[in-house]
């Protein structure tokens, strides 16, 4: 029975596990919370607070899903907004959490509509014994436009309100970033200079899911109407690992304290995270697809990881990947790698010779009597896209061979991974 | 398991078909479509499905085969395209089958009007048969721009599909609904109307521009020591009765001995266990490696309890006491039963037909009979007796009567 330490600290506060729910439906009152708690979660960032004056008003249906194929939730649409509850029973539920789960942090995600309502905010849940703050710049579904994703794209705002935040409280404070943005670096350098202690991302992509097609109306149908909102899920997970990277390598950012959000549901998700640079992980798509317990494989498969890779402390892995990750003109274009076929796992569907023709470069020949492709080495680019579509593994990467008139030599070219070729 | 005879094994969903269509390979040239008697295309109708064009599948299956509601469910498609499916060389084939009885299904309940009548020209053709082959033979006519008049001599039609294959197998409504889009596309069905009795087959020499003989091996075969002994039934019978009465006989035996090992005695034994028959016991002429029934009926027959042995031959009856000898080894047995039926081949009956069979068929390859007005097809044409194949010769005889009568005018 494998036992690893995943503790880790993130901007000075001990976390068990790395393991946290984001703020959303998942943690919205302390009943939740606590059963996410026993079950093994390192710490919850609860439902957005918001300032007494705000109502939030919810609609319903609220909620939508990208499928593929047979798989459902590749992708997950969400109209919900901030906490629904009384701010005193929110308050009143983070106290009772820190009571009873000394050992668990709580983090209080807060959410103005002017200075003066953070620092209330900022005030309130500290009082209230959170762990910690993040400030919700970001979510896309609010209906009002002093709230939410509007704002974190403005880093004058970003910044005065982080400063709003610092008035009333000294607890560490993240400012959780949107990702309907073209460029993320200036938003989070403006938080920090604002007075933030790390950055949360990504918050929802704004999203049309999908469209009934004989009303003609996105889904879901609020009354025969339906507006952009969140998109979270899988789908989402290239988009906030591309974010995450970039501010990592973002000049004054390298060391810039992450918390990682986006589509994980797997211990393979959550180490991708941590390996661009992500300390604390946040989930909630997975969760409300598959409930609190895929916490258990998370954080098993990330203990069976860490084994693999001889590291004893969660941290040492934190930023691994950043440096592997280039411009693209920075990339080295010297060689091509043929792909292999394995005769023996071959089944003669005949998907990589469609894909070739349809897709590449017409390097995959057809031998219609054996039912048996073969690679035309003097078409093949090298792409791989061939590896890509075998259903049964039966291809890999293969020779090497140096462009014409390249430097290098071939030994030295590291293209293998067990991603790519199953 | 429910015994309910009329209780039809659920089929898949939206999200279990997907699921399904989504382990196909989709593969280039694809084996399963090349491996179909009647030329039904799997591979696109999958294709259609993965991509959600549950319609499109529908237009493939139905402009091939005007029975694919029925084939999908009583096709041994284990012989067929399942056998040539390239996922085997990971797991198991693609439950083709299954996924075209979801596309026929939605098609019933989409209401949808694929088929199409092709312009008149003047020409009628009678088929002297109702069963599939008769069926796909008029609806490829009627596409043509033929008229089509079907004779057939039971009350229903659909010979073999409604009279043989039981219901929790083939529901009648599902049969029915595939003769009532052919009667729609403009076939005229005449029902008890027996060729030689009710009209002649000079009558309809001389009313037609050809005569398709198309009626099925519906007599059953019995065995002389058999004769007049009371505990005795045809699988024919017993097959057509309990279906007419939707299962609700009154003479469910107690223990049955069911004697054969094709299709047909899996239907039988199985049948008999979903109608409350306690024990039931399959004696098959063949061992198991040679057995006949296809792979997907004999496990039904397993499931449904029934106790199968094999390489046994009946050689004495004595009232209800069957005495049964192994073929190859030195061993006897003896079975007492309420009831005894035999499922041991069905016969052809062409009397008052003007053409003669041996060993169920005519004795040459193809549909033209020496009588250029008459061709044959099904059962009684050369090739296998399947409800696929039967939508093959069904489709073949068409075109060659269309070749026939209006090969040179036709572009």
């Amino acid at each position: 029975m494998i036992k690893k330490d995943l503790g880790i600290d993130f901007l000075g506060v001990h976390f068990e596990n790395p393991f946290c729910l984001s703020s959303s439906p998942v943690g919205n009152c302390y009943e939740m919370c606590a059963k996410a708690f026993d079950e093994g979660w390192g710490g919850v960032v609860f439902k957005t607070i918001g300032p007494e004056h705000f109502k939030v008003d919810e609609v319903s249906p609220r909620f939508d899903e990208l499928t593929k194929e047979g798989t459902p939730f590749v992708g997950f649409k969400n109209m919900e907004q901030i906490a629904e509850h009384s701010l005193q029973e929110n308050l009143d539920d983070l106290a009772h959490l820190k009571r009873d789960y000394p050992t668990k942090i709580v983090i209080a995600s807060i959410m103005g509509t002017n200075e003066e309502d953070w620092v209330e905010l900022a005030k309130l849940v500290t009082d209230a014994g959170a762990d910690m703050i993040e400030m919700n710049l970001s979510c896309p579904q609010m209906t009002s436009h002093e709230m939410g994703s509007d704002v974190g794209t403005n880093p004058e705002l970003v910044k005065k309100y982080c400063e709003a935040v610092k008035r009333g409280s000294d607890l560490p404070m993240m400012a959780k970033m949107t990702p309907n943005i073209t460029d993320m670096v200036p938003a989070a350098k403006a938080a920090m200079a604002g007075g933030a202690d790390g950055i949360a991302t990504i918050n929802t992509v704004k999203s049309i899911s999908n469209l009934d097609l004989d009303k003609k109306v996105a889904l879901p149908i609020v009354n025969g109407k339906s507006s952009i909102s969140g998109f979270s899920g899988k789908a989402v997970k290239p988009i906030a690992l591309r974010f995450i990277q970039q501010l990592r390598v973002a000049a004054g950012l390298e060391q810039l304290p992450i918390s990682g959000i986006g589509g994980i549901e797997t211990w393979e998700d959550a180490v991708e995270f941590i390996l661009l640079g992500s300390t604390t992980l946040q989930v909630t798509t997975a969760v409300m697809q598959y409930g609190y317990r895929i916490v258990e494989d998370m954080k098993n498969g990330l203990m069976h990881y860490m084994d693999e890779q001889g590291v004893d402390h969660l941290s040492d892995l934190v930023g691994l990947a950043n440096k592997n990750i280039l411009p693209a003109e920075d990339l080295d274009r010297d060689y091509k790698v043929y792909p292999k076929i394995d005769w023996d796992k071959c089944i003669g569907c005949g998907r990589c010779f469609v894909s070739c023709f349809d897709g590449a470069h017409q390097a995959i020949t057809w031998d219609e009597k054996t039912r048996r492709p073969s690679v035309d080495y003097s078409k093949c680019v090298g792409c791989q896209l061939c590896n890509l579509v075998c259903p049964v593994g039966a291809i890999s990467t293969g020779k090497i061979e140096m462009k014409p008139g390249r430097e290098g030599k071939i030994e030295d070219v590291d293209i293998e991974s067990v991603r790519l070729t199953h | 398991m429910t015994n309910n005879y009329t209780h039809e094994k659920s089929g898949y969903t939206m999200t279990t078909v997907a699921e399904e269509a989504a382990r196909c390979l989709l593969c280039h040239d694809a084996p399963c479509s090349k491996a179909c008697p009647a030329n039904t295309d799997p591979a696109k109708f999958i294709r259609s499905v993965r991509f959600r064009n549950i319609k499109g599948a529908a237009d493939t299956i139905r402009t091939n085969n005007a029975l694919g509601a029925i084939c999908a469910r009583v096709c041994p498609t284990e012989k067929y395209c399942e056998l040539a499916c390239s996922r085997s060389g990971i797991d198991t084939p693609i439950d083709i089958g299954g996924i075209q009885r979801y596309v026929t299904d939605f098609e019933q309940q989409a209401k949808m009007d694929i088929l199409e009548k092709g312009p008149a020209n003047g020409l009628k053709i009678a088929i002297v048969g109702s069963g599939p082959a008769g069926l796909q033979s008029a609806t490829t006519l009627l596409e043509k721009g033929y008229a089509v008049d079907i004779f057939e001599k039971n009350t229903k039609p659909g010979g073999y599909l409604t009279y043989g294959i039981p219901e929790y197998r083939l529901p009648q409504d599902i049969v029915d609904y595939e003769i009532k889009r052919i009667t729609n596309l403009g076939a005229n069905l005449h029902l008890n109307t027996a060729i030689g009795e009710d009209i002649t087959m000079d009558q309809l020499k001389a009313d037609y521009d050809s005569v398709i003989l198309a009626v099925g091996a519906s007599e059953a075969k019995m065995l002389p020591m058999f004769d007049g002994n009371a505990y005795t039934e045809s699988a024919v019978d017993f097959l057509a009765r309990v279906k007419d009465a939707q299962g609700q006989i009154s003479d469910v035996p107690e223990n049955a001995v069911v004697i054969g090992g094709g299709d047909v005695a899996m239907d039988v034994a199985t049948t008999l266990k979903r109608l409350g028959t306690k024990n039931v016991t399959d004696m098959a002429y063949e061992e198991f490696d040679e057995f006949r029934a296809s792979k997907k009926e004999l496990a039904g027959t397993r499931e449904a309890g029934v106790t199968l042995v094999d390489g046994y031959v009946p050689t004495a009856i004595d009232g209800n006491e069957v005495t049964f000898k192994h073929r190859n080894i030195d061993a006897e047995m003896t079975i007492k039963a309420d009831k005894i039926i035999l499922a041991i081949g069905q016969q052809v009956n062409t009397d008052k037909l003007g053409i003669t069979t041996e060993h169920g068929e005519v004795s040459f390859i193809g549909y033209r009979t020496d009588d250029p007005k008459v061709y044959v097809t099904g059962d009684i044409a050369h090739g296998d007796k399947t409800v696929v194949w039967a939508v093959r010769k069904g489709k073949e005889v068409a075109e060659e009567i269309d070749n026939a009568l209006m090969g040179g005018n036709r572009k």
